[in-house]
Formats: C-alpha cells, structure tokens, sequence
C-alpha cells in the first residue's frame, strides 16, 4: 500500500529544527571565536602589554610571512616531520593492512589491538616514549645494550637530526593504525572474483597485488594520505612532551610556535594571525594535492 | 581448479602441493609479521606497565630488569592520594562521559535532518575537512577570553560545551552512515500508526540504531578523554583531567617520579584499551571515517 | 551489543552523579585560630608540591588551615598564572612564583608591611641572605614577598676524579699544571675535554667530561649556563640606553667557547633539565657540574648517590681579570611565595607565609633532597642539624653562603620571562650547530629590540635604569675590554 505523500511531506522548518542545537552550539563556539580571531589578527592585542590594542590592518601578516625568521624555519620543520612521517605510515599501514588481510581467524581482535596507539592522547604516546627513550634507564638503550647494539649512553635526542628521527618514529608508532584501518576498509570492498579470475588467468601474487591492488586501492591511499597530512601540520602534543621544540629550535612545528608566540609571549593577534596563515597554508596544500590528483588521473584517461 | 584440467595426476598433485606449501610459507610470514608488528605496537604499554610496578631498585637497576621483582601498586597509591590522582581521574571520567551524551544528543536530530532530509548538502562535507585543518591554537585564544568573560574558565560546563560542539561534526558523520543504512519504511510505518516525527525518531529508530549511538558515544569519550590543550588552559584545580596531570610531570620528573608519571600514563591509555577492546567490529568504520584525536 | 549500551548508561549515570558530587566539600569544626580554612596554593611543578606538604601537618596543627595545591606544568606556569592575574582576578590565595618576574607580578601582590603590623607576623628579614633581600622581594619599593628556595649556582666535583695519582699526573703531562677543581673558565674547559671519553674514576666506563642543562623549556635552561661566562667576562645585558649587549665581545667569548666544548659534554645535554645533569653527577658519571645548590642534597643521599662524601664544593668558575678571579654564580629564577590581593582570605594567607617562612619549617624544605629547595636564611647555611646531615655537608653550606654575595640576577624587568627565553633559543641554536654563535646572538639582540618596543622602550628604560644601578650596588657593570684579557 502506498504511503500518503502527506504524511511523508517536509514541512519546510522540520530539518531545522532538528538541526538547531547543533547549529546554534557550532555558531557560538566556533563560528563566532574564529570570526574574533580573525579581528584580533587585524589588530595588536597583546596581553602582557594591556587590555588595549589598535587596528594594525594586515601588518601581522606580513610580517608573519616576510619577517618572522623563526616562524619560516617552524615552517620548515613541519615539513621535515611531514614528510618522512606520511611515507612511513603509507608504507607501513599498507604492509600491516595486507598481512591482516590474509587473517581469517581473530582478525577483529588483532585489529582492535593494533588500533590501541592510534586510540591514545599524544601526550600519553609522548610521556610513554620519552621515558623509554630515556638513556639510562629507558626500554630501547636497555634492549640495545643487551643485544650489544648499543653504546652505554646512546641519546635519541643528541642532535636535531636523531631528535627528527626520534618524533618520526613516535609519530608513525602513533598513526600507522589509523592508516592501516583506512588501508583495510580499501581493501575490504575490493570484489574477492577480481582476484579470482586474474588468478584463473595464471596471474602471480605480486602481479595481482600491482595490477589489481594497487590500482583500486589509489583512492583510498590518497584519502588517507590526504588526512594524515592535514593532521600532521597540527602537530603539538607530542612536541610538547617530547622535545619543546628542542634541541635549538630544530622540533618547533608551526602549532608549537604559536602556542609559544600565544601563550608565552601572550601576542595574542600574532598568534591569531599565525594560526589563520597556518590554516590557509594547510587549504592551499589540501587544494593543490587534489589537483594534482585530478590532473593525473586526467592524464591517465 | 580450472588449471588443473588438462593435466597429469601427477603434475597436478604436485602443483597443489607446491600451491599448499606457498600457502603455509604464506601464512607463516603473515602471522610472524603480525606478531612482530603487536609487539611493536603494544611493547612501549607493557613496558610503561611493568615499571609503574617497580620499585627503586629495579628501575635504577644496570643491567636493566623487565619483570619487577617485587611489584607494588605504591606508585597509584602514591598518585591517586599525593598527587591527587583520583580526583582528576574521576574529572577525565565526567567530563568525557558529559561530553559523549550532550554530542550524542545534539547530533542525533542533526544527522537524521542531514540523512532524511538532505539538508546542507555537501556544505556538511566541506565543513568537515575545514574543520579539521583547523589547529586548536586558532581557537583557544578566542574561546579562552571569552570564557573568562563568561566565568566558564575551571569549570565542567565550560569545557563540556566545549567539547560536544568539537566533536559534534564527526559524531553527525558517523551518525548520517548508520542513519542512511536504515530502513525509511519502519519509520513510515510508525508515522501512519500517529506518531510524529520526532517520535518515531525517538521510539523506533534510537532502539534500532543503539548500537550505532553507542560507538559513537564510546568514540567521542575517547576524543575528548585524550584532548590536551583546552584542558591545560580552560581548567583549573577542581576541573584538572588525566592529560594536564600527565603533563606535571613532564619538567624534571621522569627520573625522580618515574613510578607516578608511569602510573599515570597508564590510566590515561586505560580507556583507549577498554573502547578498543569493545567496540572490535567497529573499528575499521568508525575510526577510518571519524577519529578519536584529541 | 547489549555490553555496549551497558556500558553508556552507566557512564551517563557516573556523568550525573559526579556533576552532583564533587564540587561539594566536608565542612570542619574545630577550636583551632583558623580552623576550617583552606588556602589555595599554586605551584609549577610536582617536586614544590611535594615540599609544601612536609609542613601541611604542622600547619593545620597550629593553626587549623589545609593547603589546597594546584600544580600548573612548568611551561604553562607563567602564562596561566598572568592570564589570570591581568583580567583581575585570581583562584589563588598563595602564589608562588619566580622573584625574576616580579615585574610582570608585583602589582598583583598584597604587600606585607601593613599586615606585619596588623597581625605581629614575624618573617625574620634580618636571617634572610642579602643578595635576596635586596633584589629579589619588591615592587615599586615595597616588600611583598618571602623567599621559598634560594636557587643560587654553585660548583660540584667529584673528588674520585680529581685525587686519583694516576689522573693527577695525566692531566698535569697534558696541561701543565696541577689538576685542581676549576677557579677559571679555561681550567673548567680543559677539565672537561681531559676528563672526557675514558673511566677517570678507575673503571673501564666511558663517562664523560662536564654537565649541563640547555633545554628550551620553561625559560630556557641553556642562557642560566651562558651567563656565568658572560657576566665574568664584563657582560650586561643593556647599556644605559636599553641597547642589548648579548651580542658584543663577552657574550661572543662566552658561547664560543661552549660551543667548541660541546663534544665534552653527554648525548643529549641539549634537551636536559635541571635534574638530568644531577643524577649523572652522583651516579659518578660526570665529574664536573655547576648548578642549583639542590644539587648538594642529591650528593649527600645515599639512597641514590654513589658519592656521597667524596664531593667537593665551591664557587662557579670566573674569569681571572688582572690576577683577581671574578666569579658569576646565576640565581635564577628563585622561588618566593606572595599572597594575591584579588583573594579574599588574606588573612590566613598571611599567616600560612610567615608559617612556612619561619626558620626551622623553611629548613625542613630546605634540606629534604627530594623539593629540589635550596637554602636561603642564614640560619639554613649555619643549622647544626644540616651541616651533620651528610658527609661534606659544612663545605657545601659555606660554599653558598660564599656564593651568595657573588651572584648576578636575571633581567628583571617587565617581559623577564620572554627576553630570557628568546635569548635561550638562540644559545642553543648555535650549541646544536644550526647557527653560528655570532648569528644566533645577533638574532637574539634584534629579538631583544623587538620585545622592548612592543613594551613601550621608555617604560623599559625606566626600569632597567632602576636595575643597573642596584646590580652596580654589588659591583656588576659592563666591562668591554675584559674578553680580550680574561685569562
């Protein structure tokens, strides 16, 4: 029996309504602190001066971009962190999500262990690591030493270098899992009759995994790959924990800067206008990987 | 078995045989690789574990002890009573739990306006990625001043709101999925027998979908049992969570109070594992499309 | 799934339940002058906690008031606390906080002449060691604070290292003169390089040359270290004119040398705080550290130190200029405890100041290894009970009492805090090589110039004029030509 298009009928206010706490609570605590901050950005509230601040115009942001020698090198730091982290993650996320594939029994309970990092503040994964790392005492030195790989005082933060190495490592220690479940969801929905027909048609593991995997996994990778990247400018926490920004300035992010430029040197417009550049460079780096994706794939068409 | 046609018995035995052994050397590689890969992943917890247990003798001992020889809890004792340690454990514990049923409150009509109704269209969808490149830096300054206007700073209800509205856009997401799965037909039903709107929501859907609203509400207690930032600046002494006591110790103390800093640690990781362990199946949908990030 | 649903209701219940709860506290009775109070202290670390509840049990003894502590984690210390303070209010009743911030603080404290007198407390200013009394307790001329621990630097060796033959007479092959605890910068350097590398102490262990800490945290540890040099050497850090002199010929000398001695120093020195430095000193891995006078308890505690009575004590290495050797200890930041005057328990916070103040509880924080407290009173350095506390304990408390007349305070004017820290940054820039020395102290005087026009360069003037003329009371001015000659 048909239903009555009446009782079906939207009544324009309903979704509204329904929608109403949500977007009243989205106005006041989101949209309408980034609209003051964007007004602060235009001026020069700082709070260990006073209460009061003039209009500056965009002269934070100019000089963020032009003049802030050290807000430039955070800038390279983050990529340096960047960088090797998503490489690490793709590949290893990739590897881990293979080899659960082929798991048939106990698989949603191994996947829930191996999801535990990711599931974790990275203020506890940096307090975790930090003690571990310690030279004396920590886990790693310990393991080293008894295996005689290591020297007596091995330090994983002795120089910028090692302390780079050092927050990779916690960082795809942290995030692989999530990458790895993004990897799984991908392969899941791969049909199973794709791999056996190229397996009918003679093809070996590795040429299926190149030519069937791969391929349908792409969009998967890039979303995932996409994520982390934006995750990873916000880089903080762990930061915090682990080095604050040390040694030299050789592991201040860009979050990490500002929060120093905020909330220690309490510029709080410089701090706002740091964050908007932060934010519209994470947009103009989102938009480019689109577009080279789209542009690829355009090609390979 | 197609290959097989159109072969010896021999040949074709021993081609299965060398597809079994290619299966086991397989299998062999995929579970050690697997077990590599927990111990990796689970080592720095049991690690962090075994020395919340230690005493001074096996923590400073050279060469290193794994296994402490004489395990105590004297550390959480010394944690939950000196350090106040219980307090801001139960904070974490009411926060997270004030947070998770306000999200879920509020993103529920949400998402069902959003599934049902198509509203905003992909406006939702952008917002989403927009939000998520913002870093929480461009959001405490103004919402810290405006809480101390408010007088919201150190207390529950400040960072409550502040949380439920955070997470709302991800919990709506996870909702609008198990929403969309859901079957309009039920709902129609329950309307023509006079129920509105809102009621067959409440009386038909919510019961079907629980499960769903549960893994939503497990995800956002983690989200917001795990967020650092506006819980250092928003809190004070009363309203402290787990995260700002982790991080007392992070000046000068991990040789001194090794046995608390670990201690804490491990409260803090100790609902990652319990929503881990619960919520097994739902793992790879809800944390690959939302995220538990603090 | 029913588990699940389980257990979100039962979090919603915890949820409800503990919203109703926990604000609610027990009530006391009792006959005590102020029974039933609680003064809300904060503090910016575990270990100060720690150090304020071995006289929590006295305190309500005597005067029926709890403590209710707030630790904030040392990096959040100084802006949370200032956030609150400048929109007019504050949840504290007791702060404690760093003497070198009095400026940013001052105005925030009720000072303690008028209720000296209201209340007869007595703080015993006169047992307070000078330096302190005169630098570090006012604002704008008026007392509003008590010292809490005394944070002056002093020298450590480890005396194994120093008398064994077989060293004696390798060192004096090498450098040719007698191996001594270091008096100058040169002697402490190439202590550090011959000590590095190889078992000094007779063992087959690779332990290492000097200690130090140069993490960037807090207010940066590594310009603490830097400044030592610096100042022996004829630094400041302005001229009359609030031009910055970090970056002339003394501050130059002072981090190129450490620079060129990083190899001597351990792996990882550049993200060490205060304590990790310590712990190598009485695990007898190094043989030389200056810093904080807590060091000498963690020397003296025989639960964890392997040196105990095998300790020299001293003053900080100086530069000799014409034959007379100028020692520099840093006292940073220091620790004192003020009372708000947004609180409005004053006072009973009052009397928890004078309490904790009083010599021979002030002597308990003091001596305990594990508060990291130094000693401040005179009676601290003269208390029969703590020069029996540990082997050696009488040299090290003369040490302090030495160094104290010696010391150079940290900049305090308005914005300490952000000049220290800028200046740190770029010290260990060039200590981690990614800067050259001249590079990284030129940055950090632009950043210096900055800092002091966005604070308005008169206001900054005005008070740095004030701080000049007291550092030149106790014999601190620039010195352009002392680099060139310091021996």
């Amino acid at each position: 029996m048909r239903v009555p298009a009446i009782a079906l009928k939207r009544r324009q206010w309903e979704p509204f309504a329904f929608a109403s706490p949500a977007l009243v609570l989205i106005a006041l605590v989101i949209v309408f602190p980034l609209i003051y901050s964007f007004y602060l950005s235009l001026r020069d509230f700082d709070l260990s001066v006073g209460s009061d601040s003039t209009f500056i115009g965009a002269r934070n942001y100019g000089e963020a971009l032009l003049r802030d020698e050290r807000f430039i090198a955070s800038v390279w730091n983050t990529v340096v962190l960047i960088a090797p982290s998503l490489v690490c993650e793709l590949l290893a996320g990739l590897g881990i999500a293979l080899l659960l594939n082929r798991v048939t029994h106990g698989r949603p309970i191994i996947t829930a262990l191996l999801a535990i990092p990711a599931m974790v503040s990275p203020v506890m994964a940096g307090m975790a690591w930090r003690m571990m790392f310690g030279v004396k005492y920590g886990a790693i030195n310990n393991l080293g030493r008894q295996f005689g790989l290591l020297d007596v005082y091995f330090d994983w933060f002795s120089s910028p270098f090692m302390s780079v190495v050092s927050v990779v490592l916690v960082e795809v220690w942290q995030n692989t899992p999530f990458m790895m479940l993004v990897l799984l969801a991908g392969l899941q929905s791969i049909p199973q009759e794709l791999y056996e027909s190229a397996r009918v048609d003679g093809a070996s593991p590795r040429q299926s995994f190149w030519h069937i995997t791969l391929p349908l996994l792409k969009f998967t990778m890039v979303v995932g790959v996409m994520i982390r990247m934006i995750d990873l400018t916000k880089l903080f926490g762990l930061i915090f924990v682990l080095t604050f920004g040390g040694p030299g300035g050789a592991t201040e992010t860009v979050a990490f800067n500002t929060y120093l430029v905020g909330f220690k040197d309490f510029r709080m417009s410089y701090a706002a206008a740091l964050s908007y550049v932060i934010v519209g460079g994470v947009l103009i780096l989102t938009l480019l990987f689109q577009f080279v994706q789209r542009w690829r794939e355009a090609r390979a068409a | 078995m197609s290959t097989l046609v159109g072969t010896t018995p021999a040949v074709a035995v021993r081609r299965v045989n060398r597809h079994r052994v290619g299966r086991l050397v397989a299998d062999v590689f995929t579970y050690l690789g697997l077990a590599v890969t927990l111990v990796f992943f689970l080592g720095p917890f049991a690690w962090i574990l075994t020395t919340s247990l230690k005493g001074n003798n096996d923590f400073f001992a050279f060469p290193p002890v794994w296994i402490p020889s004489d395990p105590s809890l004297a550390h959480y004792v010394g944690l939950f009573t000196r350090a106040s340690g219980l307090r801001y454990f139960l904070n974490s514990l009411t926060i997270s739990s004030m947070s998770m049923v306000a999200a879920l409150l509020v993103s529920l009509p949400t998402a069902y306006a959003i599934a049902r109704w198509r509203f905003g269209g992909s406006v939702f969808g952008t917002f989403l990625l927009v939000l998520r490149m913002l870093p929480a830096i461009a959001l405490i300054i103004p919402v810290y001043l405006m809480y101390k206007t408010l007088g919201l700073t150190n207390s529950y209800l400040g960072l409550v709101i502040l949380y439920t509205v955070v997470y709302i856009p991800f919990a709506v997401w996870l909702l609008v999925g198990f929403l969309r799965d859901f079957p309009v037909e039920i709902e129609e039903a329950a309307m023509i027998d006079g129920c509105s709107r809102l009621g067959s929501l409440v009386r038909v859907v919510v019961p079907i979908i629980a499960p769903g609203m549960a893994v939503v509400a497990l995800f956002s207690f983690i989200a917001t049992w795990n967020e650092f930032l506006f819980a250092v600046v928003l809190t004070g002494i009363e309203t402290k969570t787990m995260m700002v006591l982790v991080t007392t110790y992070t000046s000068g103390g991990t040789d001194m109070f090794y046995g608390e800093a670990s201690a804490s640690v491990v409260l803090g990781v100790l609902p990652a594992f319990a929503v881990a362990f619960m919520l097994q199946r739902y793992l790879v949908k809800g944390l690959a499309l939302g995220g538990t990030k603090g | 799934m029913r588990q699940l649903r389980f257990l979100a209701v039962m979090l919603v219940l915890i949820a409800v339940v503990a919203a109703g709860v926990m604000p609610v506290q027990a009530p006391a009775q009792g006959a005590k002058p102020y029974e039933g109070t609680t003064i809300r202290a904060v503090v910016n670390a575990e270990y100060v906690k720690y150090s304020l509840s071995l006289v929590e049990k006295d305190l309500y003894d005597k005067l029926g008031i709890k403590l209710d502590v707030e630790v904030i984690p040392l990096d959040a210390f100084v802006p949370k606390t200032l956030l609150e303070f400048n929109s007019g209010s504050s949840p504290w009743d007791l702060i404690m906080f760093g003497p070198s911030n009095m400026p940013d603080y001052g105005r925030h404290f009720e000072p303690l002449e008028a209720w000296t007198q209201k209340l007869k407390l007595d703080f015993q200013l006169d047992d307070i060691a000078d330096v302190y009394k005169k630098l570090m307790l006012r604002h704008n001329g008026k007392l509003v604070s008590m010292p809490y621990d005394g944070d002056v630097h002093m020298l450590f060796w480890n005396k194994v290292a120093y008398e064994r033959p077989d060293n004696k007479k390798k060192f004096k092959d090498k450098y040719k003169y007698d191996l001594q605890p270091p008096k100058t910068w040169k002697q402490w350097d190439d202590a550090s390089e011959f000590f590095h590398g190889w078992g000094w102490d007779g063992t087959d262990n690779k332990l290492f040359g000097a200690g130090a800490s140069y993490k960037p945290s807090g207010s940066g540890y590594s310009y603490h270290w830097w400044r030592s040099r610096f100042f022996s050497y004829g630094g400041q850090y302005f001229d009359a004119d609030m031009k910055p002199l970090i970056n002339t010929a003394p501050a130059l000398r002072a981090l190129e040398e450490m620079v060129r001695t990083m190899p001597y120093y351990p792996p990882g020195v550049l993200l060490f705080e205060s304590e990790e430095p310590k712990t190598m000193l009485v695990k007898g891995e190094i043989p030389l550290l200056y810093s904080w006078t807590s060091t000498g308890k963690r020397v003296g505690d025989a639960r964890e130190s392997v040196i105990v009575g095998k300790a020299g004590f001293g003053l900080v290495p100086g530069a000799e200029i014409d034959g007379k050797i100028i020692h520099r200890p840093a006292i940073t930041p220091g620790r004192a405890m003020a009372v708000s005057k947004y609180s409005k328990k004053i006072e009973p916070t009052m009397k928890v100041l004078e309490f904790i103040s009083l010599p021979d509880q002030s002597l308990k924080i003091v001596m305990d290894p594990k508060t990291i407290m130094d000693p401040w009173r005179v009676t601290h350095f003269r208390s029969e009970k703590f020069r029996k506390a540990f082997p050696g304990a009488p040299e090290y408390l003369d040490a302090i009492e030495k160094s104290f007349p010696l010391v150079v305070p940290d900049p305090v004017i308005p914005g300490a805090d952000e000049y220290q820290r800028k200046l740190s940054f770029e010290i260990t820039e060039a200590l981690a090589k990614r800067k050259p020395a001249k590079e990284a102290l030129d940055s950090a005087a632009r950043e210096w110039d900055k800092i002091t026009d966005r604070r308005g360069r008169d206001k900054q003037k005005a008070a740095w004029g004030e701080k000049m003329a007291e550092m030149k009371a106790i014999g601190i001015e620039y010195h352009p030509d002392w680099a060139a000659k310091a021996k």
